[in-house]
């Protein structure tokens, strides 16, 4: 028997009982349409942190970070207590995950670490109020200038190193009752900040660019030039006299050359029970969260196509049954036992094919549709400049067909086996 | 003499071991030659049926030997079998095992999609067939819109399809009224007499068997006699 008469015989057959075979299908449709789903779900998101990535570009900075390691010993009962630790633990911007923060003893550290050109210790401040040219005042908090890599701009630029400088939200631009964001740009508006005694001051700044909110949160907040957040720092802490002024959140580091120096710098800081991350490892860690999701999702889809699977056994099975002595008649007339297991292999394969292609352009439509309307303008992720949901990737869809058409390859052995298997003068007499 | 075109030598079947143990041929040795026709005739549980798949290649001797034109084939490998089957022999069954789903012609065809035959040269020889058996307005029924002669005409028709030298018929007219029994047995020896084709058939009528020019009486295993000339109205 020719391949192209097995392949034809074995697509004819499986339209013989329509209901059956559809049901079988169905099964192995929701298997691969939860797979294309959540595999493009994945690519979508991941796209989306590679095109956020590539806004940092080839950054040299690394973000330090203490550990906090001294002190993080679990004990029972109350701590005893460690002046040296509390000092480092104890500052009033304590990030509260575990970690300690930074103290001037640990900026000095890092400095002279190999390879290092420079630290920037970063400071978070809680300014009162933002005051337009017309007097209005508004509640404000502001970003750290070092998220200033990560802005997407609508108009201006990045706040920078020096001068009073910072951006703002384009939901912003409504205090300046405009819509056109160029508009605002070289604006002056006022910061209020009240220091540890409670004294207010202001100071002035301008504007310098609009940024749009990216699915991290960055450029939702007004993000203030280093010199400014300096400034609003050194107006806060006047009149504190206590170990906190300098505590530090984190700081970022300039490495030289950071591809082949990363790891000795980071492991420079372990000594220092210090952790460094450049951008890539956060951004890593972000990528590696939304893989493991999209892994879980696609093992649901991987058990929905494994009961699928048993279905395709089932409906052969049956088939195989009903039609022992077509099978006989076969054997008999001449047909091989391997073509006869060739023939009931291909109708699980034709059922894996339909299932695969049905539910992989079912999960395609819902991706692409779904995707459109959170993301398109007025969904409820509109807002998110340049998020994308649902990617196509084409390797991962034939990825994904090749495999049901290989689990039902699978599926169809045992029928198949067991058709190839019977004997013909038994197959014939069979009632 | 012609040559035999099958011929077998010691023959023994046995189903099941010890208790359970049935001898279902007792070694028989017998020829049957190019262009004959032979009945197996004997009643249910003598054996013959056995002896027919066994000559046809469907199932394998306990000891003994099947040879097909001189060559034994018990030696052979089962798929070079298959292959033997599919070009050599034609099969009428009693039930007709057409596929209801089929056409008239996809089902006479089917020997030759079994062989690896291209479409078009399929349904040229399978048209060839049903003009030959006049069934040809049929071609494109299904199998089960026919009536019971008709079915066994296109049994007929696709144990032709392949021009086999041997055909074998085991009860042919069985499911047939006695009228269509004898055009189906007219169809059969017209075939065998015309065409020089080899008949063997298995039944257990005596009036068909009658018609055949050799009989081997069958019982218990045995071939008790075996009689020559045909007796019936083809003689």
């Amino acid at each position: 028997m020719r391949s192209v008469d097995v392949a034809r015989t074995a697509l004819g057959n499986t339209f013989r009982s329509k209901l059956r075979t559809a049901l079988t299908v169905v099964a192995i449709v929701i298997g691969s349409f939860t797979l294309t789903l959540t595999s493009g779900l994945g690519a979508g998101v991941n796209k989306y942190v590679d095109t956020v990535v590539a806004g940092f570009g080839g950054s040299s900075q690394m973000f330090v970070m203490s550990t906090g390691a001294s002190d993080a010993e679990p004990t029972d009962g109350p701590a005893e207590y460690d002046p040296e630790a509390a000092a480092s633990t104890g500052g009033m911007f304590g990030p509260g995950s575990g970690g300690g923060v930074l103290t001037d003893s640990d900026i000095e550290e890092i400095e002279q670490i190999e390879n290092v050109s420079s630290v920037d210790p970063m400071v978070f401040v809680s300014p009162d109020f933002i005051e337009t040219p017309d007097g209005a005042q508004y509640d404000m908090e502001l970003d750290v200038p070092a998220n200033a890599l990560g802005l997407e701009l609508e108009a201006g630029e990045a706040p920078g190193e020096d001068g009073m400088e910072l951006s703002i939200p384009a939901d912003w631009l409504t205090i300046f009752d405009t819509e056109d964001a160029e508009q605002v740009i070289g604006e002056t508006v006022e910061i209020g900040i009240s220091n540890v005694t409670g004294e207010q001051s202001t100071v002035e700044a301008e504007i310098v660019g609009v940024s749009e909110e990216a699915l991290s949160g960055i450029g939702a907040t007004p993000m203030p030039s280093r010199e400014l957040n300096q400034q609003l720092n050194d107006l806060s802490m006047e009149g504190y006299e206590g170990q906190a002024q300098n505590a530090y959140t984190m700081a970022v580091v300039d490495v030289e050359n950071i591809e082949a120096n990363e790891q000795g710098v980071k492991d420079a800081l372990i000594d220092q029970d210090l952790l460094g991350l450049t951008v890539e490892d956060q951004i890593g860690a972000v990528q590696g969260v939304i893989d493991a999701v999209s892994w879980v999702l696609s093992g649901f889809g991987l058990i929905a196509l494994l009961a699928a699977s048993f279905g395709i056994v089932n409906t052969l099975l049956m088939s195989v049954q009903e039609r022992t002595r077509e099978i006989g008649l076969m054997k008999a007339l001449g047909m091989s036992s391997g073509k006869v297991f060739g023939l009931f292999s291909m109708e699980a394969v034709v059922i894996g094919i339909l299932g695969s292609v049905i539910g992989v352009v079912l999960g395609l439509g819902a991706g692409l549709v779904g995707n459109a309307w959170l993301t398109g303008e007025g969904g409820p992720l509109g807002a998110v400049a340049g998020l994308t949901l649902f990617a196509v990737d084409p390797l991962a869809i034939a990825g994904i067909t090749a495999l049901i058409v290989f689990i039902a390859f699978l599926a169809g052995t045992l029928p198949a086996a067991r058709a190839a298997k019977k004997d013909p003068i038994e197959a014939l007499r069979y009632e | 003499m012609s040559t035999p075109v099958l011929e077998t030598e010691n023959l023994v079947k046995v189903y099941g071991k010890g208790a359970t143990r049935f001898d279902a041929l007792k070694g028989l040795t017998f020829e049957i030659h190019e262009g004959e026709s032979v009945a197996i005739v004997g009643k249910s549980g003598s054996g013959k049926s056995t002896l027919m798949h066994l000559l046809a290649l469907l199932d394998e001797p306990t000891s003994g030997v099947v040879a097909l034109g001189g060559e034994p084939v018990t030696a052979l490998k089962p798929k070079k079998v298959s292959q033997l089957r599919n070009d050599t022999f034609g099969f009428v069954f009693q039930q007709f095992f057409l596929n209801p789903n089929q056409t008239v012609l996809e089902n006479i065809t089917l020997p030759l999609k079994i062989a690896g035959m291209g479409k078009s040269e399929r349904n040229r020889r399978g048209m060839e067939v049903l003009e030959q058996l006049d069934m040809a307005d049929k071609a494109k029924n299904k199998a089960t819109n026919l009536s019971g002669g008709q079915k066994q005409r296109a049994c007929i028709a696709r144990a032709l399809v392949n021009k086999p030298t041997v055909l074998f018929a085991d009860e042919p007219t069985g499911n047939l009224d006695t009228v269509t029994s004898e055009i189906v047995e007219d169809i059969l020896f017209g075939l065998h007499r015309d065409h020089g084709i080899t008949l063997v058939v298995v039944t257990h009528d005596e009036d068909l068997a009658a018609k055949c020019q050799r009989r081997l009486m069958m019982q218990d295993g045995e071939i008790v006699t075996e009689e020559h000339g045909a007796t019936g109205v083809h003689a």
